[in-house]
């Protein structure tokens, strides 16, 4: 036993002797440490994407990923000042952002030295550029995601909407619903007759997921009823001057929506496990095909789509409607859907380099490299010949090497992710050179998104005569100058927040199931308990949005 | 009761020796146990300082001796929130219910097993028990959501013996929540609680059985009169223990069993500092009611002891 | 050597049949309740991945796949991590006896003089805890040990809860023992390593099997304090973090050509189940061999003997 004891020591010490450490010399092999804020496998040693970085760059990486929960583990970062070259916060970097933890990128970007990068954020300046404390320009994050090139692309509804299941249109003769009411009218119609599937189990109405922070099901629709995409939880009126901004749950045109649901559940269109259900088992229902509608995002359930696709049950996969109240809740308003919104760049998303960076030209050096033609199609393409292949200047990819992107174990070794993920990047169409017309992103390449596209699904869409399932829904509207207020960082408010949010989690489900005769009276208790939260909220969210339009807009 | 359990008696040495003598004498106890010492004092007692921070708005970057001090508002800010006081209120009530179903069913138990004959029986009951302690609580809970589901196992079972004729919405009612985690915990641990009552049995004379069985005792006599007094000073020392930890009642059952409806029954003093202390950047707050819950633990713990030594018992201190 | 071994003649025959018999019976059904939970875990992690999204799987998987301990076998890091945990756990599990039942012998005695002063300091560690930040900071800045093999064996060398587990065992040995060595002009640490340490078999097996459990399932000094050096990851770590990306990459935004596209991929559920099943296999064959030193009656026997 002694003896094992010693060998391990021995062992144990040798770990600790082999840690690399960073040499800050140009031209000189160095490992960047990176932290990223959220999960992720680390890459194979012998990925080739990383292979040619260090040869072409000198630089390798030291990657931590998050296992536990972000902001403590930023907290503890901040106080030891523990940070690593490439830090992304994740949706935290606010909180290192306030505490000094990353420089200023402006030191090192401009038109002369990087004109890539400069060329890259230089569209959406106004929006990414903040000042500081002293009134300098500042910018500490050049965002992962959102600064495309050329027309969006919307192939269909990713965000919110509400959905129903494409066997109830068919059944109905492939109707067009736009209204709350036509939605529920439809669904109670085919449960009417059809009140089990094949299999004699019973369908489920509608359900409304509540889990912990996926509570956006229940607490968000009432926003994009009233006609504007996904702005959190506050409605905004992008037609005034001052962009009025409020709280829409505790408005009168809210309780329409919950009213709504209440008669609903006592139809029997809801069941009150749906409150009480966990993701799992809201993905295990959906998965049975048994559930025929929801307000929900499409990425929130794309396990349960491919286990419907799986096996062969397309009839019981969704499709993205965009919902607005009929004309009797709104005073006789026509309203107009706007569920999806202009492109929108991930401000506070990405890489930031911290105070601690021993080489932060060489980075900045290395990404204004990257966003060349080559580099671009290496991160996003892979290599020609071996991942993807050019047939008369079209970006191609047969099944197997596009099927192969989905492999993980494949990805680590062949692309290289954890680094890319949080880089600045081109994405959109290729503007010009040899490739011009093609998507920087084989995900969004014509050619492979109709060869993705199954015959139940086209067949669908020719009896409406739509080429892909945006077509459901209105197009793009153009971006607020605010952008979206969900990614306005409220943290002053962070208390009553919190608040607001707890009352909204506790009392809607119990609106919704409460007797429709005590409904008003219910409904009159939950506003008045939830107006201090809102109001502390909603008026701070007012000023922030104000002060966001003057940014933009100069 | 006859007590099976000799108490051997021990020497009671004069108390007028000088400390430092005796401790000269005890040399070799003192080796034995200061270096110890030195290091629980290293690593549990000299962050303590961070306790500070209860009394500052303290901000990381800034640090212990750069962050506004601010009195007594952290702890103010606490008590002022209705849903803490709640928070509270659950804790205790679900730790009081695991400390009382936990240690029942342990005990029940071990017993149990101790009365068996069959070795590879006894074995095996043990090795199956203890099995879902390695099972994470995700799995556990969401087993549990299916079973006590409208339409889950409980539920069908119910309503087929007609014990109630619609079915009962175990996981939206508050009142049912407290029980469900006293429930799931035992089902979970029952078998690992049991681990240090069975080594604790190993201790028992056999002759003590034997004597008793001459005297005349049935098997629950025997229970009664030799096996549980065999464990009698682990059940103490654990149940003063667990005393002190009634203000744990844990977070991550609550936090995964909990839908939003129960909120108000499932909300611990651990989730409402996660929920408001470090995620909305108030150390000073967590740091706050990990202090409060301290003291409340320390109070808690000498109240038992001192209870426990009125009673003439073994005690923890 | 069994359970309880007295005899019995004086009882009533029928008591003998019927308690046996309940108790049996209510033991095995204990069993299917505890087993349950088990074999549903090892049934969905057999299962495929996109299929087990359906869930209502019982005790047999629905559509057999090993695809879930492939995803997480093939990566070598595993077997790196598995490495470590091992090693950490053996070497953590061996100090902690020796330290954690030495002090509990020396607490035992009632004449020690610094007795109650050590036990209050030792007792009031489970009940104080400083919080994350400054405990981060001594370890991590004033000791240097994050970014080290150290800071896992380090920082958890001592435990209280089973130094007073120890001390009610060694409390309940008879004094005798310690007395007659004593006259054999035995000092303390003689005494301890000779009679008492011995004597402790099995409540040190306890306190092995809640040590040897407690450091191999944990992970959060990895996340602490190793996060970034990959050679040094925990399996429970590397088992946690492979289940987060899992979770993540279902939860993230799909790009449109993904979400049309129907994949056989690892779900969460079925990853869950798989990590469960490998992490804990390696920790599960240490019992039985703990178990055979739970047998009443050897400590007074070997006393005697």
């Amino acid at each position: 036993m002694k003896k094992l004891l010693s060998v391990l020591l021995m062992l144990a010490l040798l770990g600790t002797l082999v840690v690399p450490f960073a040499v800050a010399e140009e031209l000189e092999p160095i490992t960047l440490t990176v932290f990223r804020g959220d999960p992720g496998d680390q890459p194979s040693d012998d990925n080739k994407i990383y292979k040619l970085i260090e040869e072409k760059f000198g630089v390798t990486f030291e990657f931590e990923f998050l296992a536990g929960d972000l902001d403590e583990k930023l907290g503890l970062m901040i106080a030891g000042e523990d940070y690593p070259d490439l830090f992304d916060g994740g949706n935290s970097a606010d909180l290192i952002i306030s505490n000094g933890a990353l420089i200023n990128l402006l030191d090192y970007i401009n038109p002369e030295d990087t004109p890539r990068l400069w060329a890259h954020i230089e569209p959406q300046k106004a929006r990414l550029i903040e000042k500081d404390e002293d009134g300098n320009d500042v910018l500490y994050i050049i965002p992962n995601y959102g600064l495309t090139d050329g027309d969006q692309i919307v192939n269909e509804v990713n965000g919110p909407a509400f959905f129903i299941q494409k066997q109830v249109l068919a059944w109905a003769g492939y109707p067009e619903i736009h209204t709350l009411n036509e939605y529920f009218d439809l669904i109670e119609k085919f449960l009417d007759e059809n009140p089990t599937n094949a299999d004699g189990t019973p369908y489920t109405g509608f359900d409304i997921l509540c889990e912990d922070w996926r509570h956006f099901c229940l607490i968000n629709p009432v926003q994009h009823l009233m006609g504007r995409p996904n702005d959190g939880e506050v409605l905004i009126d992008v037609s005034t001057d001052d962009y009025h901004t409020e709280t829409f749950i505790d408005k009168p045109y809210a309780k329409a929506y919950y009213k709504k649901l209440n008669e609903e559940f006592h139809k029997g269109l809801i069941s009150k496990d749906t409150f009480v259900m966990n993701y799992d088992q809201y993905i295990a229902q959906l998965s049975s095909g048994t559930v025929l509608g929801m307000f929900d995002q499409t990425w929130d359930f794309g396990n349960a789509t491919a286990a419907l696709k799986d096996a062969k049950m397309d009839e019981n996969t969704y499709v993205a409607l965009g919902l607005v109240y009929d004309p009797e809740y709104v005073d006789g308003r026509e309203i107009e859907e706007h569920y999806v919104n202009g492109s929108l760049p991930n401000v506070r998303r990405g890489f930031g380099i911290s105070v601690n960076c021993k080489c932060p030209e060489r980075i900045v050096a290395m990404w204004e490299e990257m966003l060349s033609e080559e580099w671009q199609l290496i991160f996003n393409w892979g290599i020609e010949g071996e991942d993807y292949y050019v047939e008369d200047g079209r970006l191609l990819m047969t099944e197997e090497q596009y099927n192969q992107r989905n492999d993980n174990t494949w990805k680590l070794a062949n692309r290289a992710l954890a680094f890319w993920e949080s880089s600045p990047k081109k994405q959109g169409w290729i503007m010009d050179g040899e490739y011009a017309g093609n998507a920087w992103d084989p995900a969004n390449q014509p050619e492979i998104v109709l060869g993705l596209m199954n015959d139940y699904d086209k067949e669908f869409l020719g009896h409406y005569g739509y080429s892909k399932f945006a077509d459901f829904v209105n197009p793009p509207i153009e971006l607020a100058p605010y952008g979206e207020a969900w990614q306005i960082d409220y943290t002053p408010v962070d208390v009553e927040h919190q608040d607001f949010l707890d009352i909204q989690d506790k009392d809607l489900p119990e609106l919704i199931m409460c007797d429709p005769e005590e409904f008003d009276a219910k409904w009159d208790a939950f506003v008045e308990e939830i107006t201090p939260s809102a109001t502390a909220f909603g008026d701070y969210m007012q000023k922030a949005v104000l002060a966001e339009v003057a940014k933009v807009l100069g | 009761m006859t007590d099976y359990v000799g108490v051997s008696g021990r020497k009671i040495r004069s108390r007028k020796q000088g400390f430092f003598r005796r401790l000269g004498r005890q040399w070799q106890l003192a080796l034995m146990s200061v270096p110890i010492l030195l290091y629980v004092l290293l690593f549990n007692y000299a962050p303590m300082w961070g306790w500070v921070t209860a009394f500052q708005d303290y901000k990381p970057k800034k640090g212990m001796l750069g962050s506004a001090w601010i009195g007594l508002d952290n702890f103010k800010w606490l008590f002022g929130r209705a849903d803490f006081i709640n928070s509270i209120r659950n804790t205790l009530a679900m730790s009081v219910i695991n400390l009382v179903f936990g240690t029942v069913s342990a005990i029940v138990l071990a017993v149990l097993l101790n009365e068996v004959r069959q070795r590879a029986f006894k074995r095996t009951v043990q090795t199956v028990t203890y099995l879902p302690h390695f099972l994470s609580m995700v799995i556990v809970v969401g087993m549990a959501q299916n079973i006590f589901a409208s339409n889950g196992a409980i539920n069908q079972l119910l309503l087929s013996v007609g014990a109630v004729k619609e079915p009962v919405f175990f996981l939206g009612e508050g009142r049912y929540f407290w029980w469900l985690v006293g429930v799931i915990n035992v089902w979970k641990e029952v078998g690992w609680n049991t681990i240090i009552y069975i080594s604790a049995m190993t201790a028992i004379d056999p002759a003590l059985y034997e004597a008793a069985a001459i005297d005349g005792a049935g098997r629950f006599q025997k229970i009664l009169h030799v096996t549980l007094p065999g464990i009698k000073s682990t059940f103490i020392i654990l149940l003063i223990m667990n005393i002190g930890h009634l203000m744990e009642a844990g977070f991550e059952i609550q936090y995964l069993l909990g839908a939003d409806v129960v909120m108000d029954w499932a909300q611990t003093i651990d989730i409402f500092v996660l929920k408001y202390g470090i995620s909305k950047q108030q150390y000073g707050v967590a740091t706050a009611a990990g202090m409060f819950k301290s003291i409340v633990a320390i109070i808690l713990l000498v109240a038992a002891n001192f209870v426990a030594k009125r009673m003439d018992e073994n005690t923890l201190l | 050597m069994t359970g309880a071994n007295y005899n019995s003649k004086r009882v009533g025959r029928r008591q003998d049949v019927v308690f046996p018999t309940v108790n049996a019976i209510l033991l095995i059904l204990l069993m299917f309740i505890t087993l349950y939970p088990v074999l549903n875990t090892l049934a969905y992690s057999f299962n495929d991945g996109t299929d087990a999204l359906r869930g209502n799987i019982g005790l047999i998987p629905r559509v057999w796949s090993i695809k879930s301990y492939e995803s997480i076998l093939q990566d070598k890091a595993v077997y790196q991590a598995a490495w470590i945990s091992a090693s950490k756990t053996v070497i953590i599990t061996l100090l902690n006896l020796f330290w954690t039942s030495m002090l509990a012998y020396t607490l035992s005695r009632r004449e020690y003089v610094l007795r109650r002063f050590i036990t209050t300091v030792m007792v009031l560690t489970m009940y104080v805890n400083a919080g994350l930040i400054p405990n981060y900071l001594l370890i991590s800045k004033t000791l240097g040990l994050s970014k080290s093999y150290w800071v896992y064996i380090v920082p958890t060398m001592f435990s209280c809860f089973n130094m007073i587990v120890l001390r009610t065992y060694i409390s309940s040995l008879p004094e005798a023992l310690v007395e007659s060595a004593r006259i054999d002009g035995a000092g303390d640490i003689r005494i301890f390593w000779q009679i008492i340490f011995p004597l402790c078999k099995p409540v040190l097996a306890t306190v092995a099997l809640f040590v040897a459990v407690g450091s191999w399932n944990s992970w959060f000094d990895t996340h602490l304090y190793c996060g970034g050096q990959k050679e040094l990851h925990s399996l429970q770590y590397l088992l946690k973090m492979k289940l987060a990306t899992t979770q993540a990459s279902a939860n993230a935004a799909k790009t449109s050509a993904d979400a049309l596209k129907s994949t056989t991929q690892t779900t969460p559920v079925t990853i869950r189940c798989a990590i469960t099943v490998i992490s804990t296999v390696p920790i599960l064959v240490v019992y039985p061999f703990l178990q055979r030193y739970f047998v009443t009656g050897m400590v007074l026997g070997s006393v005697k003997g």
